[in-house]
């Protein structure tokens, strides 16, 4: 009986996990692959400047660069901008390719501290 | 110093190795002299590994640049204890902490662990010191506290977030509580190869899995609340991937702590109460594993290095053991009594192991999936909140269900009529205040108005098991209600410690779906002089203030706060920036809150974007009932102090029980 209840609840689950890692989650991407993508996706890379505009008004503007790479994009982006923002950090957003921008949705945007408790060696 | 450092930990790496292999060999061959000494030589470790953590704290305090270590993780203007938080602050440090309270542990454990019986503790030991020889190796050999350097002027200093007292006690708590877990896991496998089927392994290590899981669930407890109040989204947990690494140890703890009650009482469940004892430990591994390795992206993301690989290898050959081992021993894990209903207190138990490894099975699911899908797919595919949500509330809600029936219900077997009237008064109890939420307009949120449902129905089925055991006790001849309620606590703590806890969980739950169910969300972009409406709060910003603080410059926005015709007074919300030698300036966002003792509700109020010309972009939050997640907290160490106080009658059942079994196998 006990076998009974495990294997139902763990088919239960299996049938779950199948149908939110199928129809759920995003593909985490980096620039450099981008291309030809229409659906939502998740990118990260690292903010290149110049950064222009407004985030709680027509929306940031600056680019997306592979981490160990050259290709970007361009990213607009509205919403809550962290602290730790700024040309040279990794970041991470989520959105969509429109006519070459990667519009990304609202409040989307982390970014990853270089280090828990110390800035970057400069090394 | 740095070499004085060294030495010790290559002095307790051999101590470990030699607690190892003496230890094994003397355990197999029963050599009592030979045992004591490998456990002599765990104890020896200890005070090693105490001396290279001294010598690391001293050189901490000194600001002594001379260490690496030391420079990358302080300045001279850092004040003391932060200085001192450094020790678990950076990758080696972290590790020489886990060390160190992995010796004391395994050295205690050895030490108080004799009541298991005399076969048990010299497989503990070896168990043991091959855990520490794992941590004292990458700390010898892949990540030295004591590498050196030519002095800098001045040292690299600590990320202003983290200049905070919850970073003081949060990751040693988490720390407590993962290394803790390796002792019942120590104890379990200790059991098999000692060949010892009863339950004298899961009694000797009771406390220590309830500590370990108390400090788990504290630190986790304490880290929300720091997030909370100084990070400054508005939220408290955001499934990120080194969140979950210390959820998932503690899920799995909280199924193993509930099942080897049913192991104890009635013998069952003997090789799932392993499974789960083996699945703890190596998630704690797996959990330090991932907030160190930076293996899948997390915001939080710690220095990389290269101690991942290392990791990987140790959590497999830990699984492998313990999996060869629990396999090896199926025969001896035998039970013999059956589940004799679905509906009784066992059945109960069952269903709940099942909800809480499950809900850890998908957390884990969700946190690996990008490396899965890596490899599946060669495409990294990250599932977000919804996925933990959902799954949160597909699990979570029939847990609390759970936790209220539970305690009703008979053991073994329950009729109908009996359930019937028992649940009466806690059923009676929820559809009422499902009813009086549904016309208070609690509608809004189906999963809010269940969850709220729910939790009162536990609370009043919890409430109801006090009033039913005084209720006893007075009628035995205890003088008054107080006595007779005292008297109930103290003579079954373990039990009504539990029923505490559960009213923490209850707690939390509320907390929980109020903050997120019923929260209010407003923002928009002020002048000065203009007012916003949130909930039934109405923000006034008046002006805008820049002044110097100790370390930093502050920017604060003044707001006056009303709600209907009551002035509540005024707060400040804005941001922080810390000068940084030689780089920008690092900013920290000051959320405002303004709690409300009465009813637990907050108004969360952030600066989101302040202009050079005064206008500032408020983002406001009202969230209902938030501060009873804290409160639980609270009640959470209140019932777990309960349940861990020494008990001398407890004590005296139990080494009578003990001695039956002893008596039992030595027949057998």
């Amino acid at each position: 009986m006990r076998l009974v209840i495990a294997l139902s609840v763990a088919a239960l689950l299996a049938v779950f996990l199948l149908y939110t890692s199928v129809a759920g989650g995003t593909p985490s991407l980096q620039p450099s692959e981008l291309k030809g993508r229409d659906g939502r996706v998740a990118l990260s890379g690292e903010a290149i400047g110049p950064v222009t505009g407004n985030a709680r008004g027509e929306g940031l503007r600056f680019r997306l660069r592979d981490v160990e790479g050259t290709a970007s994009v361009p990213v607009v982006y509205t919403g809550s901008v962290p602290e730790l923002f700024r040309p040279g950090r990794a970041v991470h957003l989520q959105g969509r390719l429109r006519n070459g921008t990667f519009v990304a949705v609202p409040d989307t945007l982390t970014t990853k501290c270089p280090s828990k408790y110390s800035p970057k060696r400069q090394s | 110093m740095p070499e004085l450092g060294r030495a010790a930990l290559v002095i307790a790496l051999g101590l470990a190795v030699y607690g190892t292999i003496a230890g094994a060999y003397a355990a197999s061959s029963r050599k009592r002299r030979l045992a004591e000494s490998a456990q002599n030589a765990l104890l020896a470790a200890f005070a090693a590994t105490v001396v290279a953590s001294a010598v690391l704290a001293a050189a901490l305090v000194r600001n002594d640049f001379g260490f690496t270590y030391v420079a990358d993780h302080t300045s001279r203007d850092l004040p003391l204890g932060y200085t001192l938080s450094a020790f678990w602050g950076g990758q080696e440090g972290s590790l020489l902490l886990w060390l160190l309270v992995l010796t004391g542990y395994a050295s205690a454990a050895a030490a108080f662990g004799r009541r298991a019986g005399r076969d048990l503790v010299p497989w503990v030991v070896p168990i043991l010191s091959g855990v520490c020889v794992f941590f004292a190796f990458l700390l010898v050999a892949v990540a030295s506290p004591f590498a050196t350097q030519p002095p800098p002027a001045d040292g690299l200093g600590l990320n202003p977030s983290l200049q905070n007292p919850y970073m003081l006690i949060h990751p040693p708590l988490l720390y407590l509580g993962y290394v803790g877990l390796a002792v019942p896991w120590a104890f379990a496998m200790g059991a098999l190869l000692a060949r010892q089927s009863d339950e004298r392994w899961i009694v000797a290590t009771r406390r220590w899995t309830l500590s370990a899981w108390t400090f788990l669930g504290v630190g986790q407890l304490l880290g929300a609340h720091w997030a909370y109040e100084e990070v400054g989204w508005g939220g408290y947990y955001a499934w990120d991937p080194v969140e979950n690494a210390a959820l998932m140890p503690w899920l799995a703890a909280t199924a193993f702590l509930h099942s080897v009650m049913i192991q104890e009482k009635r013998g069952m469940l003997r090789v799932w109460n392993m499974l789960l004892v083996v699945l703890a430990f190596c998630l704690s591994l797996f959990g330090t594993f991932l907030t160190r390795s930076g293996i899948v992206s997390s915001i939080h993301s710690f220095t990389q290095s290269s101690i991942g690989p290392w990791f990987v290898f140790a959590i497999c050959v830990a699984t492998a053991f313990s999996l060869a081992l629990v396999l090896g021993r199926l025969p001896l894990l035998r039970t013999h009594t059956r589940l004799e209903s679905l509906v009784s207190r066992e059945a109960t138990f069952l269903y709940n192991n099942l909800l809480l490894v499950a809900l850890c099975l998908t957390v884990l699911w969700g946190v690996v999936f990008p490396i899965v899908s890596e490899a599946v797919r060669g495409e990294a595919v990250t599932v977000g909140p919804p996925y933990f949500n959902f799954f949160l509330r597909a699990f979570g809600l029939p847990l609390l269900l759970l936790m209220g029936i539970g305690p009703l219900i008979a053991w073994r077997r329950a009729s109908l009529r009996a359930l019937r009237r028992t649940f009466l008064v806690p059923l009676g109890a929820a559809l009422a205040a499902g009813a009086v939420l549904l016309a208070l307009g609690a509608g809004s949120s189906i999963p809010g108005v269940i969850g709220y449902t729910f939790a009162v129905f536990v609370l009043a089925s919890i409430s109801l098991e006090f009033v039913r055991g005084t209720q006893a006790r007075r009628a035995l001849g205890a003088s008054s209600w107080l006595s007779a309620f005292g008297s109930l606590v103290a003579r079954n703590r373990r039990r009504y410690g539990g029923y505490v806890v559960h009213a923490a969980i209850v707690l939390l739950a509320i907390g929980v779906v109020g903050s997120s169910a019923y929260q209010t969300v407003g923002e928009r972009r002020l002048q000065p002089g203009e007012t916003m409406r949130v909930g039934d709060y109405d923000l006034g910003y008046r002006s805008l203030v820049r002044r110097q603080g100790a370390n930093a410059t502050e920017v604060r926005a003044l707001v006056d706060v009303r709600r209907g015709d009551r002035e509540l007074g005024q707060i400040e919300a804005g941001k922080n920036s810390y000068p940084i030698l030689g780089q920008q300036p690092q900013t920290t966002n000051e959320v405002a809150i303004r709690s409300d003792r009465l009813t637990g509700e907050d108004l969360f109020v952030i600066a989101d974007q302040i202009d050079p010309g005064g206008a500032v972009y408020f983002k406001v939050l009202v969230k209902p009932l938030v501060n009873l997640i804290w409160l639980a907290g609270v009640v959470f160490v209140l019932g777990s102090l309960i349940a861990l106080w020494p008990d001398a009658r407890e004590q005296r059942r139990l080494a009578a029980r003990l001695a039956r079994v002893e008596a039992t196998g030595a027949r057998a």
